[in-house]
């Protein structure tokens, strides 16, 4: 059951990365593609497929993948359907990081500026979450994840407050609504590793989050360790997601619902759940690049993260409304 | 893939050598000193901003050319002889442009008469256009000595505007009413939005606002009853002409020193 | 000689001292009862003894070897654990549950390995569970989530068992039931150590009886020898009749 959903998954993917490749403001036919990907000559078509569509459509994939991974391993680690990134002050981190180096100027002088300071603060704030709860239980985690994420969002707009000038409030705010548009390969280079880096910290968490479904105490007498486990999840999601944030602004509610997506269909096993929910973010994210970009009409462009949240939130109120109904 | 980009690069350049035919602009506030600056037929396109008439002063020549959203994808399709940015321009497609190698010319969006200078020189440079160029700054020039000679206005006034674009020490707004002999006599009070105390503190005698198409906050606060103590003593000016930083900013003082002329109670 | 040992134990939660000089001996084969007034540290002497605990003095030994030398893993695959109201916060089959108990012998990824699928079998028929097998183990009633829990603890045939509460909130024919499946255990030769609250049962079925009071051990040792009138009375404040039956001891708290 779980082998076949994730072949399925796989292979939707696929199909959206190759569906994808044909849309934009060019609109190219398979022909061209296939010649634009085998042919040794620079033509417009391979420019558009090489250098823009796939780096973009690439880290469309990583960033959804480590978004939808990272919801599930926290959802499993907390015990808490509606833990997320965002909930342990990870996504604020990393915003907040991209917020200094646009304020400071630092992203004005080099392009990548703006993924490390996001990378570093995703770190700051997962480290700052874990010596903040150090000693307490999941309960303590959530609360200081809480803590740091108000605090950093805070930080945040007193930046948009303050901003030196119109240029860095509009940098700022496009930011914070999330975009893939015109990434290159250079950010693919930046984020790549260290998405795949956090990818493996997060996996390895798959057999003590199904013992975790027992509780703390049963988990440790199962021979799971629960600090370790829970520095490998929250270390791996500032990594990955830190590095995804970086190159991609803040996108919402990926890793709330790619697992919830998945969880019915592999009988609700947290293990289970990490592969298929990764895979399903990746499909979500890819299709709401391309939705992005064919949608983008006469007016400007909507934000990547805010065409999720819109076109999300009322599939998942349906989701929980549906669940709701089940359970009564 | 990295030789195919150089492939390309060979390609671009050569088309790049000689002045370039054709511009495409990826800023509003570039597109409005490429369109000042060269004749529609050679602009690609401009970015679909323009085509606002309420920021944009070029608004009919932006509705000749075709337009465009920044983003890359656009760029290698319409394959310009030049890319004309500002730092508005998304820092990931430059950077990706960048890479391509693609022809680009960015200047810094001016904030002040100089940089207005500055930027429309460096464009004008850059589209082969410096005799327009050139033209263009003399009659900013002109009409600034124009208001010069006339004995300085003086009038003390608050100026606020919309979008974030206050009238802050600094900023374009500040610069176009120093331009038009007013005082401005509370620069900090157009940070984070317009401040009714600090209308009140300031006591100008004219109160200054910036036209927006769409209703805003500020819009809100104009009808707070202590700001309609300044009713009859307001002046508005339509954003447009501060929105962007050109040789226009001349014309615009001229038409602001005549509302302010006509405002000022007697 | 596979014996636990507790040899001046004292823990220390948060900054409360819990436990202080803690001497007790646990058999093979042996039923052994913790009982004593709430609050009373009973559960943390079940966590100190399962090694889930560090005390901050004496030491705690299993066939000799400290615990903490046994290791981690190594003592999950001989020692099982079930705290209180132990529940699951997923809907997992009970299947799923079960298996969950062999997670010390399971290799990092992958599912069960076909190996250790008949001890998953044996233990849900054990426990009366193969019917209910792919019933999402939320939505069984409390007595079958017991019979859940406890077929978990024992799938991977630990040689201690130590169950905090095994009878909590079940009505007395699932109590009972739980006490006969825990008495079956330890004649099966697996050292069990539980904390019960109904003295009465508790009696019933143990072999050996420990009672704390505040922190320390007041008096153990097995049930014929250590349990009369007096040593309940000192143990929980209150007037006791003790009767002796067919059943075994019988008692009533009065007053």
């Amino acid at each position: 059951m779980s082998r076949a959903l994730v072949s399925s998954l796989a292979a939707g993917l696929v199909v959206a990365i190759a569906g994808s490749l044909f849309a934009g403001v060019v609109w190219l036919s398979p022909a061209t593609i296939a010649g634009a990907l085998s042919s040794t000559h620079t033509t417009l078509a391979s420019l558009i497929v090489v250098d823009v569509r796939l780096p973009r459509i690439l880290l469309a994939a990583l960033v959804g993948g480590i978004l939808g991974l990272a919801g599930a391993v926290l959802q499993g680690l907390l015990r808490n359907p509606l833990a997320e990134p965002g909930l342990l002050g990870i996504t604020a981190g990393a915003s907040l990081g991209a917020v200094v180096a646009i304020y400071y100027g630092a992203a004005a002088a080099f392009a990548l500026a703006t993924p490390l300071f996001a990378l570093t603060g995703a770190l700051a704030a997962a480290a700052a979450a874990l010596v903040l709860a150090r000693g307490g239980g999941t309960l303590a985690l959530i609360l200081a994840g809480a803590a740091i994420s108000s605090l950093a969002y805070a930080a945040v707009y007193l930046a948009l407050d303050l901003a030196p000038s119109p240029y860095a409030t509009y940098e700022i705010l496009t930011w914070l609504m999330g975009s893939l548009a015109d990434r290159s390969w250079h950010h693919v280079a930046l984020a790549g590793p260290f998405i795949l880096a956090g990818a493996a910290l997060l996996l390895l968490t798959g057999r003590s989050l199904d013992a975790l479904a027992l509780g703390e105490r049963a988990a440790a007498s199962l021979g799971i360790d629960v600090a370790r486990v829970r520095l490998l999840a929250l270390f791996g999601t500032a990594l990955g997601v830190g590095a995804a944030t970086a190159v991609a602004g803040s996108v919402g509610f990926v890793g709330l619902i790619a697992p919830h997506l998945v969880r019915p269909l592999v009988g609700h096993r947290p293990s289970a759940v990490l592969v298929p929910a990764a895979l399903t973010g990746a499909i979500i994210v890819v299709l709401a690049d391309l939705a992005t970009r064919v949608l983008r009409g006469s007016a400007q462009g909507i934000g990547l993260g805010v065409f999720i949240s819109l076109v999300g939130a009322p599939f998942f109120l349906w989701l929980v409304l549906r669940t709701a109904r089940r359970t009564e | 893939m990295r030789s195919a980009v150089a492939a390309i690069a060979l390609l671009l350049a050569t088309g790049a050598a000689a002045a370039p035919v054709r511009v495409m602009s990826i800023s509003e506030c570039t597109d409005q000193l490429v369109l000042a600056l060269v004749p529609p037929a050679r602009i690609v396109s401009v970015t679909w901003l323009s085509r606002d008439p309420t920021t944009s002063l070029m608004a009919h020549a932006a509705g000749q050319v075709g337009v465009n959203h920044g983003l890359a994808e656009e760029v290698l399709r319409d394959h310009p002889d030049l890319v004309v940015a500002d730092s508005f321009a998304a820092p990931t497609t430059r950077a990706l442009l960048h890479r391509l190698n693609v022809p680009m010319i960015e200047v810094a969006s001016p904030e002040t008469i100089g940089a207005i200078r500055e930027a429309t020189r460096q464009i004008a440079r850059a589209v082969g256009a410096l005799p327009r160029g050139a033209m263009l700054l003399a009659r900013m020039d002109r009409t600034f000595a124009d208001l010069a000679a006339d004995p300085p206005l003086g009038v003390r006034v608050v100026a606020w505007g919309g979008g974030g674009f206050g009238a802050s020490r600094g900023s374009l707004f500040d610069a176009l009413l120093t331009a038009a002999g007013a005082t401005n006599v509370a620069p900090d009070a157009g940070r984070g939005g317009p401040d009714v105390e600090r209308l009140l503190v300031a006591a100008p005698t004219l109160l200054v606002m910036g036209a927006d198409a769409a209703p805003d906050l500020h819009a809100n606060v104009a009808a707070h009853p202590v700001v309609r103590r300044w009713q009859g003593r307001s002046v508005t000016v339509p954003q447009a002409h501060y929105f962007c930083g050109t040789p226009f900013i001349g014309d615009a003082a001229l038409a602001l020193r005549r509302q302010l002329h006509a405002a000022v109670p007697r | 000689m596979s014996d636990l040992v507790l040899t001046g134990v004292a823990v220390v939660r948060g900054r409360r001292t819990v436990l202080t000089g803690i001497d007790a001996t646990f058999a093979s084969g042996r039923l052994a009862v913790v009982i004593g007034p709430n609050g009373a540290g009973k559960s943390t002497l079940l966590e100190a003894a399962a090694g889930l605990l560090a005390p901050v003095a004496g030491t705690i030994t299993l066939g000799g070897v400290p615990l903490a030398v046994i290791g981690r893993r190594a003592l999950a695959r001989r020692r099982a654990y079930l705290p209180q109201r132990a529940g699951v916060d997923w809907p997992l089959s009970v299947e799923r549950v079960v298996a969950l108990g062999l997670t010390p012998s399971l290799p990092s990824f992958g599912g069960l390995p076909s190996a250790l699928q008949p001890a998953v079998d044996r233990a849900l028929a054990d426990a009366d569970l193969t019917a209910l097998r792919d019933r999402p183990a939320t939505e069984v009633s409390g007595g079958e989530l017991a019979r859940v829990m406890l077929a978990r603890a024992v799938v991977g045939d630990p040689e201690l068992l130590i169950i905090d509460e095994p009878t909590a909130g079940l009505d007395p024919r699932h109590a009972l039931d739980a006490l006969r499946r825990l008495r079956a255990r330890a004649d099966a030769g697996c050292m069990v150590i539980a904390a019960v609250h109904d003295v009465d049962l508790a009696l019933r079925f143990a072999d050996d009886v420990v009672a704390v009071k505040e922190g320390g051990i007041l008096w153990a040792g097995p049930i014929g020898t250590v349990v009369d009138v007096d040593a309940l009375c000192r143990l929980y404040d209150v007037d006791v009749r003790l009767t002796r039956d067919d059943d075994g001891l019988s008692v009533r708290f009065t007053s």
